[in-house]
């Protein structure tokens, strides 16, 4: 396949999957509602408790986090969930499209779309509570973005992967999975005040890392040697094992007749 | 007539003991056999009709043909090409059309064939008016703005017919092309799929349920049942080659004459619509003593006509 295709098909799914948004009211909550609520209630809460500035930034960058990591994730997510809530998979994979096309051209929108989310948080932050997210600079906040948008890749490509593994059952993964991941890596504590089996597991967690680098920005002793380059080094190596799991479901949908099974 | 051909080079598809189990559930296994050993070869340019009754495994065929089910055992080769390990160089080269076909909802007419234009690569110009020629040719001009969800079903299976020629395929798939459409509606599809041949030589593989569509379009057909390949051939062979018999319809005066069944040579009699329709083993030979007899009786003999069996009727056969 020629360079050319290769991008026009990642450039049909963004397409795709934008035209699509933008005809979605539910998109629209997914987009401002749920953010804004967010980090409204958690930006609030802080005052209630009177947390020091430091504190209170550090659950606000939890907050938006999450609402980046989410977004973004859930499009990565659609890849393949439109398609099995229209069933029209098989129309999709009798196409010359491979796993790379339709992750690559729904993670485009989804970074766009979490950009979004991000800009109007960070806004609002700064309006209600004062947090200033460019305080650690812009290759902080570059290296901040990309680990979550490498994250929401990671656990949106594992999604495709249980869906086209198990059909419409695993469709909670896509809801569930993230949360669990932001829960394990720290998103409104250190991960120090985990059980110790759950911190072991926070560390094998590339958000953890971008979190903590991000954070020691605004006075809190990072808790990791390197955590950004540890972060880049850990969401590799989930994104080849994602990219791999994701192939290997197709490749079973494919044999066990699951394929043509989600499209009837 | 096209026919089949021995030539590798000529052959569409080339198909040799595939087997197909479907096996599912965790603790208690299922396996459900859907082919057992077909082989099947089609010439290029053919247009070839898959018969069978429900479960027979035309759907699992035309699946694994069309690279979308992997086949458990049996070399399949497809324009020359495997259909396992060169099944993506495959994709750009074939399409398919399935009776409930479905795309994402809330994409406009116009836009779903452009999704799939781009995937084969089409972009700009060449892009637009692939997408204008393919709405023309499906008549879905006045559509090309509306949501794929507000369509009927004959307009979707014209997008699905649109988008299943985006790439020009040399190789296309119909699985149940017309079920549920307006009849106006399905004639128009079999003369688009007609055309298809004519015009660009498309081979085409077509799975059907309707016996007048598949003897009108098709040059070949092959009866699957239970997984296997019963018959194949031409309508007229396959006719003759399960024995029907040709058809003598008279139009009788008593309409009721129950001994006709009885002189040598009739197969059976039954009373169709005030016709009287005896199935001979020879209709050249039976029409005289026929009408001989009729006319010993004194019956008067309004209409006469002699037909061969309609494939229906070969289907029903080959069904039992």
């Amino acid at each position: 396949m020629s360079w050319r295709n290769e991008l026009l098909a990642i450039w049909a799914v963004t397409l795709r999957n934008a035209l699509m948004s933008a005809r979605n009211v539910f998109f629209f909550f997914e987009l401002l509602f749920w953010p804004i609520v967010g980090i409204l209630s958690i930006g609030l809460m802080s005052r209630f408790l009177e947390l020091s500035e430091e504190q209170a930034s550090f659950v606000l960058v939890g907050t938006i986090a999450l609402s980046v990591v989410n977004v973004c994730q859930l499009e990565v997510a659609y890849a393949v969930l439109l398609d099995v809530w229209s069933k029209s998979l098989k129309h999709q994979f009798l196409a010359p499209i491979g796993i790379r096309h339709l992750t690559l051209g729904s993670w485009i929108v989804g970074m766009v779309r979490s950009l979004a989310v991000f800009v109007l948080l960070a806004a609002l932050g700064r309006w209600a509570f004062g947090f200033h997210v460019l305080q650690p600079g812009w290759l902080a906040l570059g290296t901040f973005l990309l680990g979550c948008f490498l994250t929401a890749w990671v656990v949106g490509v594992a999604v495709c992967a249980l869906i086209t593994l198990f059909g419409n059952r695993a469709e909670a993964f896509a809801w569930a999975s993230v949360n669990l991941v932001l829960v394990l890596a720290g998103i409104y504590y250190p991960i120090s005040v985990l059980p110790d089996s759950m911190a072991a597991v926070a560390r094998a967690l590339p958000l953890t890392y971008f979190l903590d680098a991000y954070r020691a920005h605004y006075g809190f002793e990072s808790e990791f040697r390197a955590p950004a380059a540890t972060g880049l080094a850990l969401s590799a190596l989930y994104a080849a094992l994602a990219h791999w799991a994701f192939l290997a479901a197709i490749q079973r949908a494919r044999r066990t007749g699951l394929l043509l099974k989600m499209s009837e | 007539m096209t026919r089949m051909v021995s030539s590798l080079s000529m052959l569409a598809i080339d198909a040799h003991d595939v087997e197909k189990t479907f096996r599912s559930g965790w603790l208690r296994r299922r396996e459900t056999v859907a082919l057992r050993g077909v082989s099947l070869t089609v010439a290029r340019g053919a247009i070839v009709g898959v018969l069978g009754p429900n479960g027979a495994g035309k759907t699992t065929l035309l699946s694994i043909l069309a690279t979308l089910l992997t086949p458990d055992r049996g070399r399949v080769t497809v324009l020359g090409l495997d259909v396992v390990r060169e099944a993506s160089a495959l994709r750009r080269r074939l399409n398919m059309v399935s009776g409930r076909p479905s795309f994402l909802w809330s994409l406009r007419v116009g836009e779903i064939v452009a999704f799939y234009g781009r995937l084969y690569g089409l972009s700009g110009r060449a892009l637009r008016r692939r997408v204008d020629s393919l709405i023309e040719l499906t008549e879905l001009e006045p559509y090309r703005r509306v949501p794929y969800s507000e369509l009927s079903t004959g307009l979707k299976q014209r997008v699905a017919l649109a988008k299943s020629l985006v790439n020009e395929p040399e190789l296309l798939f119909l699985d149940e092309p017309t079920l549920g459409l307006d009849p106006d509606v399905a004639v128009r599809v079999r003369a688009h799929i007609a055309r298809l041949r004519r015009e660009q030589g498309i081979t085409i593989v077509l799975t059907t349920h309707y016996m007048r569509e598949a003897d009108e379009l098709c040059d070949e057909i092959a009866f699957i049942k239970a997984g296997r390949i019963l018959a194949r051939g031409t309508s007229g062979e396959l006719k003759r080659q399960i024995r029907l018999g040709e058809v003598i319809a008279l139009k009788l005066d008593p309409a009721r004459v129950p001994w006709l069944a009885e002189i040598p040579g009739v197969l059976r009699c039954v009373e169709v619509d005030g016709w009287v329709e005896c199935t001979v083993d020879e209709a050249e030979k039976r029409l005289p003593e026929l009408l001989r007899a009729l006319h010993a009786e004194g019956v008067v003999i309004r209409n006469v006509q002699v037909r061969e069996p309609e494939l229906e009727e070969v289907f029903v056969e080959l069904a039992k």
